[in-house]
């Protein structure tokens, strides 16, 4: 984990990890909605990479996923690998281009979500599940990244509200400081 | 000291994608009692009385949606379900007649075939269910202290709803009808041809009963129900007359004859289910034991592709 991370954020981040992943096997894994099943885990692996960074993000995301998998009975390896790849990119999205739009939690939920179904779907065709991409397949990908979609802004919610205070500092704070003190001014080089 | 973070960002995303697969490969090569198999059982094990308590507390909240979408289907049920309540009537009348004439002619017969009573049922909750697309696994609260073995057939109180693929001491994994690697053999309810039961190719939620001969009689609207064991050479882990589901439409485009059906038990919702143990030194026992020493040998010699049909018809066959 990166050096800005403090122990509270980790804890915060562990605490709030079981209790979404104990809820999404508990309940939400039970109530489908429009046939399909909403997917928090993704939601709350992209929404930490987003506030929290990307090697936050890939660590948790790689966590989640192995304690899915071990708590399913699920192939080892596979959602801890598709997990990692979205809290890392989600990370790379708020390092590189820091979204400050209302919308942005929308968007990054339903790609997160797209993320998570079709390369859940790819791998358990490469491991070799009988069954071509059809009509019903996407179908459940595409209303399943719709359920997620109206999962997507409380969730963000939810994950800001629990981690408030132990985030990393928000980079384009960061950068306007840098601009007033000097640091990174280009008139400072001047 | 940008380069020095860059490095070990990317470092570090390497380290957690090289183990993700060397876990996936591993996980995916090794046979069922492997290491990884049984340390992911142990975790079971831990985890599963914190899994259990969390579903009894959150079941308010899972009955408050459920509550929701079930009054919305209700309607639309009451009518078909009376409808059927009439046609089973008339059936049930028919049924106990030829009831009569079957027992006259197993005991004249001398057969003794594999039933449900050979079994001992122990009854079980879901605490954990894949949320993949696929739907083909649920995680129970009762494993081997209460019996529980792999391959141990799983009912509801609609029908059949898989078999038990792993094992813990409190813990076991149920693969779903739906799952791509089920098999069961079946029979249309009327007729004495049977096949195999499997999960559609491309609609994960439902089942195609296959390999019928071609001129078996089938019409939509007939129940499919386990066959149990045809040939002594390919003995079946499912007692006959389980019910799996009810035939929806008839395929007849190749050699053999087709049908697909729509399995009665709502793989969805599951809650409680019964898992049909075998008594110690039954018969139910002894082939469930056979079955895992095929598939354990089936397993170790993976490496050489021809293991025979009949090792694969076991495993999948069911």
């Amino acid at each position: 984990m990166s050096a800005g991370v403090s122990r509270t954020l980790a804890l915060r981040i562990g605490v709030l990890t079981l209790i979404v992943v104990f809820f999404q096997i508990g309940v939400v894994s039970e109530v489908p909605v429009f046939g399909v099943n909403a997917e928090l885990c993704a939601l709350l692996v992209a929404f930490v990479g987003l506030l929290c960074g990307s090697i936050t993000g890939a660590v948790v995301g790689f966590a989640v996923g192995l304690f899915i998998d071990l708590a399913l009975l699920q192939t080892l390896g596979l959602t801890s690998l598709i997990f990692t790849l979205i809290g890392y990119w989600c990370g790379r999205l708020r390092e590189l281009r820091d979204p400050q739009a209302g919308l942005t939690p929308l968007l990054v939920g339903v790609s997160a979500s797209a993320l998570a179904l079709v390369g859940y779907s790819l791998m358990e065709f490469m491991l070799g599940v009988d069954a071509p991409v059809s009509f019903q397949l996407l179908r459940v990908i595409v209303l399943g990244v719709v359920v997620n979609t109206i999962f997507a802004l409380p969730m963000y919610a939810l994950t800001r509200r629990a981690l408030e205070g132990a985030m990393p500092e928000d980079p384009r704070r960061r950068r306007r400081r840098a601009y007033t003190t000097g640091g990174l001014s280009p008139l400072s080089k001047a | 000291m940008h380069d020095k973070t860059v490095r070990r960002r990317r470092a570090l995303l390497g380290l957690l994608v090289v183990l993700s697969l060397l876990l996936l490969t591993a996980y995916f090569g090794e046979a069922p009692n492997g290491r990884l198999h049984s340390v992911q059982r142990d975790f079971l094990t831990v985890v599963s009385p914190i899994q259990d308590g969390a579903n009894k507390a959150l079941k308010p909240v899972r009955d408050l949606f459920s509550w929701f979408g079930n009054t919305l289907h209700a309607k639309s049920q009451l009518a078909q379900a009376l409808k059927q309540t009439e046609k089973l009537r008339r059936e049930l009348v028919a049924e106990q007649t030829e009831k009569r004439s079957y027992h006259e002619l197993l005991a004249l017969s001398h057969l003794d075939q594999l039933g449900v009573g050979s079994y001992r049922p122990v009854d079980a909750t879901v605490i954990g269910k894949n949320p993949n697309v696929w739907y083909s696994t649920v995680v129970i609260d009762k494993g081997e202290s209460a019996g529980v073995q792999r391959n141990d057939p799983v009912i509801n109180e609609e029908g059949l709803v898989g078999k038990v693929v792993q094992a813990a001491s409190d813990g076991a994994l149920v693969e779903l009808l739906t799952n791509s690697s089920m098999g069961v053999s079946a029979r249309i309810g009327t007729s004495h041809a049977t096949g195999l039961v499997q999960p559609k190719v491309g609609d994960p939620n439902d089942l195609l009963l296959g390999y019928l001969p071609s001129n078996t009689q089938a019409n939509p609207g007939e129940w499919v129900v386990t066959s149990g064991t045809v040939t002594p050479g390919y003995p079946s882990l499912f007692p006959p007359g389980l019910l799996i589901g009810q035939v929806t439409s008839v395929n007849e485009e190749s050699a053999y004859k087709s049908v697909n059906v729509h399995p009665v038990a709502n793989l969805h919702d599951l809650d409680i289910v019964q898992v049909l143990t075998a008594a110690a030194g039954s018969r139910a026992a002894n082939l469930s034991q056979l079955t895992v020493n095929l598939q354990a040998g089936q397993a170790a010699s993976s490496a050489g592709a021809g293991n025979g049909e009949q090792l694969a018809s076991t495993q999948v066959g069911g």
